[in-house]
């Protein structure tokens, strides 16, 4: 329920860094009172507009769309502006948090996403429809519709690519949010390049590259399955041509 | 010292939210292909993407059981059958919605390419909800007679915007994520450019253009509840004033009735237009009294008066009763699940309410900027009441104001009003370029200017105690206690002063962040600055509009003057003497639509 008004005093343990001053990231901490309803965006707020200026993170909607607070809380990845500190105190009542793991740091909890949107233009997300369209919609039936709904609901926010064993150690694999985005257009009746996108995906960097150890599903702050649509990939890859030449008799009633 | 780099486009855009993504995507297709859209986000956290319940187009596709009432359930129209909506009936309801303030002429032009625009939508890839014959499935929205809500379960605007975006990157635009837009170029009444920061780098670049178009979103942010992202600072629309361009109906700002108790996010006008109650501290459906028609499905300005009166009457509910309840309970598991499946995350998150078994508290939240930079149909800013052109400078989307919302916004008109007229501008602006505009030369260095603004922030002495953050939490204090749902002269008067004398501490406040880096505190005191500059014009707007209209309602003056102020606000930047009002006139069709009573 709301505020009850009752605060306590806990620690925000932060990894800071700027690259062009420290040597190192380090760890520092900040003490604040909070409410039960305080998140740890709300936190990092405090801490900025109270403590320390300087400190410096990527957040703007504060309800868990837009994608641009993701960072790395006691271990796990996560957005905060959804996430009540409460929640996450260890025994001595601290939290830590550090920026998303095997990216570059830009600043504190500001990470490079070079990679990951270099991996997401890879894979064309757009929809290439067909050349002739309708007066009106195209029809889809709402079960080829809920079958999208996984992949549409993704906020590009990295924290699975940056929980992802293989693109810790492999930028040039797709990556989970970028085969999970191939998907959406591979599995929409409305693509006209699912030939080639199915080659793509099941290429070098693609799909076979999976380790199928579902630590995207784990972080996924979306409660999204990337694994599952890298599953569906592998096996319409498997009978590419079969399903190529299906798609194009169903965009014939489209 | 002019050190600072120049980059130079056709066109640049600011903002990449579904005006701005629109106009690039459109000029990009009619072939002009050097455009540069530059966003102090990436793309994809644009606040398009957080609109939930729907875009607003009359397909005709799902009706009213015949017989079974105005908020009985909907169904498929049967091919063939005669068609229940019309542009004609979606006209009707904007310019009642708005209060009678929006242009006729324009609203006339969003309400009939707003079929087009869906289907275009359609074709590029947006995966809307659909019926079983696998048309697009329609709602109900507050203020439209007829279910013309064309959504994605209740995170529409996330998929619009994922689906512009990919497709203005699939012809070729080139974006700038996290360059954030300091200063607008305009000389003689003619646009020349930007000047812009990487911030990544910190570092400042002159940005010379044939045309610029804004994008850049609404003003929430200067109120303390609020649904907007932290992004939604009125960059624009202060940069655009400081640069001598007016600012129309500033004084318009729309309260939504659900944003989520003590937080203000919003939780989708979708759970009323599903079917969703709201309920003060006696369990009442206290819309009876207000709305007796439409219920809880009454246009937002009303619904969020009514709640304020029954929380001022002491039927409020939460800790300091400040709110009241949505109560989504009767739609049951299933429909829940399926159509508003965010909103439910959310209010389980944020105050650990499941909706599906208990009511959750709510409370009105700034939430939509009618006013804005005044525009033209094609998204052409103009100078002045005559509508003379700022050659070569468009606006589109919140921070426009063209007008069609007037003083009050219907719900899913905004995603229609930005995405149509963003595509408007975007077309308008190709031909632009294609009639032979030229790049102008601009005179002395801005960029040096701005430099020296930043290095004032960062210079000022650390022994201050004058802090941003404290100069912005109490603007937005005094923005939501004296200018939010009803205001009064007396109020507003204390506002404005409040406003002047933050205005005068500004220069005091000390950044902590000194370095050049992605410094999202200089930003902080940046955006600030722009809260405090178009407050004001807010505040003033307001408190000389001794009428009540829209969203816009004052205590005082408590009715609707059609004699005396049927007439927009045109605010004009006069130097140190603070803001020199005018008016303009409304396109109004007296034949078709004039003003009547506004009734739910």
């Amino acid at each position: 329920m709301a505020t009850n008004g009752t605060t306590r005093t806990v620690t925000i343990r932060l990894q800071r860094f700027n690259p062009d001053v420290d040597k190192k990231p380090v760890m520092k901490e900040y003490t604040l009172e909070i409410t039960s309803d305080t998140t740890i965006l709300d936190a990092l707020e405090q801490i900025k507009a109270t403590q320390d200026g300087s400190l410096t993170f990527r957040r703007s909607c504060r309800h868990a769309i837009c994608g641009s607070c993701a960072m790395n809380v006691n271990g796990r990845n996560t957005l905060v502006c959804n996430q009540r500190v409460n929640a996450h105190l260890d025994r001595k009542g601290a939290v830590t948090v550090r920026p998303l793991p095997y990216l570059p740091i830009i600043k504190d909890m500001v990470v490079d996403r070079t990679s990951f949107w270099e991996q997401y233009q890879r894979v064309k997300p757009w929809l290439v429809p067909p050349d002739d369209v309708p007066e009106k919609e195209f029809r889809m039936t709402p079960e080829e519709v809920a079958a999208l709904n996984d992949a549409e609901k993704c906020i590009m926010c990295g924290a699975c690519y940056s929980a992802c064993t293989v693109t810790a150690v492999n930028k040039r694999y797709i990556g989970p949010h970028a085969l999970l985005k191939a998907s959406l257009r591979v599995l929409d009746p409305r693509d006209t390049i699912t030939n080639e996108r199915l080659i793509e995906i099941s290429g070098n960097d693609g799909v076979f590259r999976c380790h199928t150890i579902f630590n995207c599903i784990d972080a996924c702050p979306k409660k999204l399955n990337p694994t599952q649509a890298i599953e569906t990939l592998r096996k319409l890859a498997q009978k590419r041509e079969a399903f190529v030449a299906a798609r194009k008799e169903r965009q014939k009633s489209l | 010292m002019s050190q600072t780099n120049t980059i130079t486009h056709d066109i640049i855009v600011v903002g990449a939210g579904l005006a701005g993504s629109w106009a690039a995507l459109a000029a990009s297709k009619a072939g002009v292909k050097d455009i540069g859209v530059l966003s102090k986000l990436h793309p994809l956290r644009s606040h398009s993407g957080a609109a939930q319940g729907g875009i607003a187009a009359a397909l005709n596709n799902v009706r009213p059981v015949p017989g079974s009432g105005s908020s009985g359930p909907l169904e498929a129209i049967p091919p063939g059958e005669a068609p229940i909506d019309s542009w004609e009936l979606h006209m009707f309801d904007t310019i009642k919605g708005s209060d009678w303030l929006g242009d006729q002429d324009a609203i006339e032009i969003m309400v009939k390419e707003a079929p087009d625009l869906i289907y275009e939508y359609e074709h590029m890839g947006c995966v809307f909800s659909r019926l079983e014959d696998g048309r697009i499935a329609q709602r109900r929205f507050g203020g439209h007679s007829t279910p013309r809500a064309n959504y994605s379960a209740d995170y529409t605007g996330h998929v619009l915007l994922h689906t512009i975006y990919e497709q203005a990157l699939r012809y070729g635009v080139k974006y700038y994520p996290e360059w954030y837009c300091l200063d607008l170029i305009i000389e003689d009444n003619v646009c020349r450019g930007v000047v812009a920061m990487d911030i990544l780098t910190g570092k400042l670049y002159t940005m010379r253009a044939k045309a610029v178009m804004f994008g850049t979103g609404g003003y929430g942010r200067a109120w303390k509840i609020t649904s907007n992202a932290t992004a939604n600072t009125g960059d624009g629309v202060a940069i655009a004033y400081n640069a001598g361009v007016p600012l129309m109906d500033m004084e318009f700002v729309q309260f939504h009735p659900t944003g989520l108790y003590g937080k203000g996010i919003l939780m989708s006008e979708a759970c009323r237009g599903e079917g969703g109650y709201l309920r003060n501290s006696d369990g009442d459906r206290f819309m009876e009294k207000y709305a007796a028609g439409l219920m809880e499905l009454a246009p937002r300005d009303l619904v969020s008066r009514s709640e304020q009166l029954e929380i001022n009457e002491g039927r409020g509910v939460g800790p300091d009763k400040g709110g009241v309840y949505l109560d989504l309970r009767h739609l049951g598991p299933e429909k829940i699940m399926s159509r508003l499946p965010q909103v439910r995350e959310l209010a389980h998150e944020f105050l650990g309410v499941d909706i599906i078994h208990d009511m959750v508290p709510i409370q009105p939240t700034a939430h939509y900027s009618m006013g804005g930079i005044p525009a033209n149909v094609d998204g052409q800013v103009i100078a002045d009441a005559e509508g003379t052109p700022v050659v070569g400078f468009y606006a589109a989307g919140e921070c426009a104001c063209i007008s069609v919302h007037g003083a009050n916004r219907l719900g899913t008109n905004s995603l229609l009003d930005a995405s149509l007229f963003g595509r408007r501008a975007g077309k308008a602006m190709a031909a632009f370029i294609q009639n032979g505009a030229k790049l102008y030369p601009i005179s002395g260095d801005p960029a040096q200017r701005q430099e020296e603004r930043i290095q004032r922030l960062m210079d000022a002495p650390a022994s201050s105690k004058e802090s941003v953050a404290q100069i912005g939490a109490e603007l937005k204090e005094t923005m939501t206690n004296d200018c939010g749902v009803f205001r009064d002269g007396e109020r507003m008067a204390r506002a404005l002063r409040k406003i002047k004398e933050l205005q005068a501490r500004f220069p005091n406040a000390r950044v902590m962040d000194k370095s050049r880096r992605f410094n999202t505190d200089v930003l902080g005191a940046i955006e600030t600055e722009h809260l405090l500059t178009f407050a004001e014009v807010v505040v003033a707007s307001a408190l000389n509009r001794t009428e009540s209209r829209g969203a816009h309602w004052r205590t005082d003056f408590g009715r609707r003057d059609d004699t005396n102020w049927l007439k927009h606000t045109l605010v004009f930047k006069n130097g140190e003497e603070g803001p020199r009002l005018g008016y303009k006139s409304v396109n109004i069709d007296w034949e078709k639509y004039p003003p009547q009573e506004r009734k739910y």
